[in-house]
């Protein structure tokens, strides 16, 4: 049996909660971690007479994120109700939208590898709808416990074509998404937190064939690389059972990430039947066009584009062009001190990812939160490319110039750490050092070069870090075949 | 037009008595024959009404209800949350 | 003539007289209460204390010299779908047996703002479903005009309560013609507002787009002060509509000559009886006698109203009651061993047979593979039925139909037949499906002594047009009486 015989087809259904400061129906805080049913009104509870009222950003949000995805946007649509009996859900139907969804056929490209080749997948929709509450679960009480409190937290459902193939793409499709929400700033994408989530949809077929087969729903799948797992396990599940002969039903089943596997959930006979209907409680939506508009030009440069742009403008690898789209702070103080022209770009990318981003980390502080503007840090790369620093001497200058006024050009001339590149003065030091040192000269001279490092090592701490490394290898080398 | 009552009061979640089942049966095929009335009508899209569009509300926080006044009417209740039977075994 | 015989609006101008004060008109509505309630049974809920309590602060405003509401001072009674806080509203349902509400809805909290006295909660037919007020869960209400009949439904006790004078005003609802037909039943004036005139917050849902509060009362100068009262635009009701009703109850008496009159033929035919027919058209007579001109019109898709209506209505039903599982409120079944079972159990123990029955229906029709045959069809057939309404109000002020086929029927008559129990409403559902005002009056007494009622329906947010009509209606037969309760 061959698992790579096989194509692995995957839709995926990304829920994600919305950071707005109210609820989806109700004013009640959207917030996570609050104590139980502190977060509930007579709305959210789904108490009798009680009535939606729909809250405005999460309209704007959720027409953001269509523009970012190149969505078709309704404009004029609605909202139905999704019928079904559970605990959570306390007006025991789920206000969602069914046929006129209020962002459709859009797409995301993905990258597929580090040489930057993209794939467009398609985005069949996105809805509105609000969240259910949680089940909290335990051995010291008898049933289950009911906390309302996330219910009405207003959700957006992306749902993808069937485009995706195999676990790498899905996760490179969840990452996608998941920076989109980030720099639109429209959700936490706190995963801990449960702020995004993802139903899986996988079928399999003979690889060279063009037909659908039947596929498979997972629930529960809380995490990316949850996902990938789910993913794999499923098709693995799949392609043994075909394998046997035996047949795919079209059925729903829970992913268990701890004992990574899934269980049936319902088999299609069981199917819900949510008996949706428009929601009349709630009259159309209608968003002006002009606001519409309004909202596809407040969308900023979206991550992937960016980093493509990185790969093939800037010439950073795909791995540090990656890093820096991330983090827009960073991506924006990269474009600002890249526009500057002074410096390589790599070498932007380089300091701003290592001893910059590890400060900020020592220190848990954003980059705006430092004194450190692309100005300043472009002047001390300039040094360095141009020979007055040394790359060692640098990382003491990033450290003061991030927490102080002070620029590096006057963190090196208070800290003496300009390099000597005076020819006469170090050859004197280098003599002196290669007489201290008769036995690594020795050494040396019986074909162990690579002592060479130590000697140069041994000049550098003789000139107080400030020789040029460069030019102190060249002499000893020069003095040793003379000697 | 014969309806599948047991499946119907399923999906309602309602426990329809043996014997009272053919009575619900009947009168609902009635209902149903009486509905059945409606003439064809040409299709056309329901639930839009863009003449009278939605005032949304602003997205502002008021405050929740108190936890005690939220749940005083629920039948059970165990440290700040309604209880039900188990749903996961 | 007693205190608790009077009009609102006449009880309003003798408190500012000083001729009674508030006080005397509660202690002699609760009175009479003690006195009738026993024969009628319109009550389930009486708030006695909080009805003094009320009335002695408007008495304190009184004494003081402050500028009172046009009701304040006026005892109320309100349907028991309609949330008050801390009072127990239970929808006449015993899945509802102990819900006392947290807050209050939109329009009883616009009574209270007036400085109206809450008397208590009213029978109803549970969840609102029915005719009659026999499917109440809590007890029978009786027509005050004869104890063997119904008083109509489902705001049975709302109209029972009125006509017996066992309150001033009260609240109803009207999905189908639960206000105006026993109204109509009881010999009293039901007005079912434009659809979005009134908030629907805290009204317990029964059908969300058809539901509406509306005022049921002994005059119609009456019915227009309390929906003034409660009429307004509500933030946390997006189906509430802004419309400016000021100034409404104090117009009703203008002239009406100049008005044109529409009478539909469809409401005319067969089913409807002749005496019923006869007392409309006689109405019809008098007001032309007034200087407004009557024509016949047509309502062509007025047959198919009724199928329309239960099923959007039970649709909506079977969604809107789906919350009641025995989770978060109300009655729960003692004996469980899953949840599954406990929402049977507690469903099934829960809701009566018609509640269930209306709930099977929504169910199918919304179900997998029967959406557009039934749904959907229903809902293009809602179209077409206010299209053709609209298309009437342009030639005409009003449209004048009866409210009912018939005058009450018989307690149990229509018990347990479902289909001739939905007949009662044909002349009424249409009205619902098409979210206009209607208003329906006494108009005569039938054979059996019982009353008999017709309905003014006007174009949206014209209730103004319709009350008129009916003022001008209710000073030609000089007044409608209230029940002369027999012994």
């Amino acid at each position: 049996m061959a698992y790579e015989d096989y194509e692995v087809i995957v839709g995926l259904e990304v829920h994600a909660e919305l950071n707005t400061d109210s609820k989806i129906y109700c004013s009640c805080k959207n917030s996570f971690g609050a104590e139980v049913n502190t977060n509930c009104c007579p709305v959210c509870t789904g108490m009798p007479g009680t009535l939606p009222t729909l809250n405005e950003k999460v309209v704007d949000y959720a027409i953001k994120m269509g523009h970012a995805l190149g969505c078709t946007i309704h404009n004029v649509c609605k909202q139905d109700r999704k019928n079904y009996f559970y605990p959570d859900l306390p007006k025991a139907y789920q206000i969602s939208q069914y046929d006129i969804p209020l962002c459709e056929h859009g797409h995301l490209d993905i990258i597929l590898d580090e040489e930057g080749h993209t794939k467009r997948i398609g985005v069949t929709r996105i809805h509105i709808e609000e969240d259910a509450g949680k089940l909290i679960h335990g051995d010291s009480f008898q049933g289950s416990l009911v906390d309302f409190n996330r219910c009405g937290v207003p959700l957006i459902e992306i749902v993808s074509e069937p485009d995706l193939r195999g676990s790498g793409e899905a996760k490179a499709y969840l990452e996608g998404i998941k920076s989109i929400l980030q720099y639109l700033d429209i959700s936490d994408c706190k995963m801990q937190e449960g702020s995004i989530r993802c139903d899986v949809n996988v079928s399999v077929r003979k690889k060279g064939s063009a037909e659908f087969n039947t596929r498979v729903e997972m629930k529960n799948v809380n995490s990316f690389s949850g996902a990938v797992r789910a993913i794999d396990y499923e098709a693995h599940r799949q392609i043994d059972v075909l394998e046997s002969g035996g047949e795919i039903y079209q059925e729903t089943r829970r992913w268990d990430d701890a004992a990574g596997v899934n269980v049936l959930l319902r088999s299609k006979e069981d199917a819900q039947d949510y008996r949706y209907f428009p929601e009349p409680d709630l009259p159309t939506i209608v968003v002006d066009p002009q606001r519409v508009e309004q909202l596809r030009q407040s969308i900023p440069e979206l991550p992937n584009h960016r980093l493509l742009r990185y790969m093939k403008e800037n010439g950073l690898p795909y791995f540090d062009a990656n890093l820096l789209v991330e983090n827009q702070d960073k991506a924006a103080f990269f474009e600002a001190a890249s526009a500057l022209g002074k410096v390589s770009d790599k070498a932007v990318s380089n300091w701003l990812l290592g001893d910059v981003s590890r400060l900020l980390y020592e220190k848990n502080l954003t980059l705006a939160e430092t004194r450190l503007t692309p100005e300043k840090l472009v002047e001390m790369i300039a040094l360095i490319e141009s020979g007055e620093i040394s790359n060692t001497a640098g990382k003491t200058v990033v450290e003061e110039i991030m927490f102080t006024d002070a620029t590096a050009a006057q963190v090196v001339d208070a800290r003496g750490l300009r390099q000597i590149s005076d020819t006469s003065a170090l050859e004197a030091m280098a003599r002196q050092v290669l007489a201290g040192n008769a036995k690594a000269v020795e050494q040396y001279k019986g074909g162990k070069t690579n002592v060479l490092g130590f000697l140069v090592g041994q000049c550098m701490r003789a000139s107080k870090g400030q020789g040029n490394p460069a030019v102190l290898k060249e002499m000893l080398t020069r003095l040793l075949e003379e000697m | 037009m014969q309806i599948d009552i047991a499946h119907i009061a399923r999906l309602s979640r309602l426990a329809i008595e043996e014997d009272k089942l053919p009575k619900f049966q009947s009168q609902m095929e009635s209902i149903i024959t009486m509905v059945e009335q409606l003439p064809p009508m040409e299709d056309a899209g329901i639930g839009l009404d863009p003449e009278h569009p939605m005032q949304l509300r602003k997205d502002e926080v008021k405050p929740s209800m108190k936890r005690d006044e939220i749940l005083k009417n629920a039948p059970q209740m165990q440290a700040g949350c309604v209880v039900v039977p188990k749903t996961v075994e | 003539m007693e205190l608790y015989e009077k009009s609102a609006a006449e009880l309003g101008r003798m408190l500012r007289a000083k001729e009674a004060s508030a006080a005397e008109i509660t202690e002699s509505v609760l009175g009479r209460i003690a006195q009738v309630e026993p024969r009628v049974g319109a009550y389930l809920t009486l708030t006695e204390e909080t009805a003094r309590s009320q009335a002695a602060r408007v008495d304190e405003k009184l004494a003081k010299g402050e500028a009172l509401a046009p009701l304040a001072g006026i005892p109320l009674a309100v349907k028991d779908n309609i949330s008050t806080k801390d009072v127990l509203t239970t929808c006449a349902s015993k899945i509802l047996y102990n819900y006392v509400p947290s807050f209050d809805a939109f329009a009883y909290a616009r009574a209270m703002e007036q400085g109206m006295v809450l008397l208590g909660k009213v029978n109803m037919d549970e969840f609102a479903m029915g005719s009659s007020c026999e499917n109440s869960a809590m007890k029978t209400t009786r027509n005050p005009h004869n104890p063997d009949y119904v008083p109509g439904g489902s705001s049975g006790g709302s109209a029972a309560a009125v006509a017996a004078c066992e309150a001033v005003l009260a609240l109803g609802s009207d999905t189908g013609g639960s206000i105006r037909q026993p109204a109509a039943y009881c010999g009293v004036v039901g007005l079912k507002p434009t659809y979005g005139s009134v908030s629907r917050y805290g009204l317990v849902a029964f059908a969300s787009s058809l539901d509406q509060i509306g005022p049921v009362a002994r005059t119609v100068e009456d019915a227009a002060l309390l929906f003034e009262a409660i009429a307004g635009r509500d933030p946390m009701d997006a189906t509430s509509i802004p419309h400016d009703y000021t100034g409404l109850a104090a117009g009703i008496h203008a002239p009406v000559q100049g008005m044109t009159i529409g009478l539909p033929k469809e409401y005319f035919g067969e089913g409807v009886e002749e005496e019923t027919r006869a007392a409309v058209l006689a109405a019809a007579d008098a007001l032309k006698a007034q200087g407004v001109t009557v024509k016949e019109i047509s309502l062509p898709s007025t047959p198919y109203g009724l199928a329309a209506y239960y099923i959007i209505s039970s649709a909506e039903a079977s969604s809107n009651l789906a919350r009641f599982d025995g989770v978060k409120y109300g009655y729960r079944t003692p004996e469980y061993s899953s949840l599954t079972e406990m929402y049977e159990k507690t469903r099934s123990e829960g809701f009566g047979d018609e509640v269930k029955r209306r709930i099977m229906l929504g169910t199918f029709v919304l179900s997998s593979g029967y959406y557009d045959a039934y749904y959907k069809r229903a809902k293009l057939m809602q179209n077409r039925i206010a299209a053709e309404f609209a298309e009437a109000f342009a030639g005409c002020d009003a449209i004048l139909a009866p409210t009912a086929p018939g005058t009450a029927f018989r307690l149990g008559e229509n018990y347990d037949n479902p289909l001739k129990m939905y007949a009662a409403d044909v002349c009424t559902v249409n009205i619902n499906i098409a979210g206009l005002p209607a208003v329906s009056i006494p108009c005569g007494t039938g054979k059996n002594g019982l009353p008999i009622g017709m309905q003014l329906i006007g174009a949206k947010f014209e209730e103004a047009k319709i009350l008129r009509l009916a003022a001008a209606y209710e000073s030609l037969c000089g007044g409608f009486a209230p029940a002369a309760i027999v012994d």
